[in-house]
């Protein structure tokens, strides 16, 4: 029960990520995509970095469900996880913003935005990479 | 039949092994509990692990604070620097998730 609950929850994360990343990266190449485009990637970009953040809260609360205690680690861990925190909360205010005031971007704006999450997914990318082998 | 009989009876004894051998434990073979150590040395901690079915990997703890994660099941560790005074230094077995599965041994020593 344990080990198939931690895979659960690593699904959706693994799902969340190549969401997040292959949605941000697609919206700018090969080519920059058409707004109505943009505005569907815009909702699989904020429901993975959602699944993101939900399922990472949810390791934890498998481990205090099994264990009682969350995860231990320490050092540069802890900084990928705080980076990887950071990344997470920092794209999905960005894309509900966007999805908020779709008419209000210019395409400029609107290229910028999605370099933004696109650089965020990466970091997060990244962190979670240093996070898996620093703890 | 004969064949599915002793098949049967082998794959029952390989998981009854299995499981034996499958008993999580941590031993710490150095230093012993209440050893002295000298705080100019640097000093090694001696271990040897079976993680269990749960367990994946370990990791060290000086008075209850995690110092470093150990991957090798069986070896030594060389600590950090040890301040002065009663020092607890553990080894915990943890699950692939980082979570201490409840399986370790400790030791007291007293650092000069």
């Amino acid at each position: 029960m344990e080990n198939l609950t931690y895979s659960l929850v690593q699904i959706v994360h693994n799902f969340g990520a190549a969401g997040v990343v292959g949605g941000s990266v697609f919206a700018l190449w090969p080519v920059p995509q058409a707004p109505s485009t943009l505005r569907r990637l815009a909702w699989l970009v904020m429901f993975s970095w959602t699944a993101q953040i939900v399922s990472g809260i949810g390791f934890g609360l498998t481990s205090l469900y099994f264990y009682g205690l969350l995860p231990d680690i320490h050092g540069t861990a802890v900084i990928a996880l705080g980076i990887k925190i950071a990344a997470a909360v920092t794209g999905l205010v960005i894309i509900s913003l966007y999805l908020g005031r779709l008419g209000a971007w210019t395409d400029v704006q609107r290229m910028r935005l999605w370099s933004v999450t696109a650089s965020l997914a990466v970091i997060a990318l990244t962190a979670a990479a240093v996070l898996r082998w620093y703890s | 039949m004969k064949v599915t009989l002793r098949f049967t009876v082998a794959l029952l004894a390989f998981g009854w092994g299995a499981a034996i051998a499958a008993e999580p434990s941590v031993t710490i073979s150095a230093p012993e509990d209440g050893a002295t150590l000298d705080v100019m040395e640097q000093n090694q901690i001696a271990y040897s692990v079976t993680p269990g079915p749960k367990g994946d990997h370990v990791h060290v703890y000086v008075d209850d604070a995690e110092v470093d994660i150990l991957r090798s099941l069986e070896g030594s560790y060389t600590l950090p620097s040890l301040e002065p005074g009663q020092r607890n230094l553990c080894i915990k077995v943890v699950n692939r998730a980082h979570v201490p599965i409840g399986v370790e041994d400790c030791v007291n020593v007293t650092v000069e």
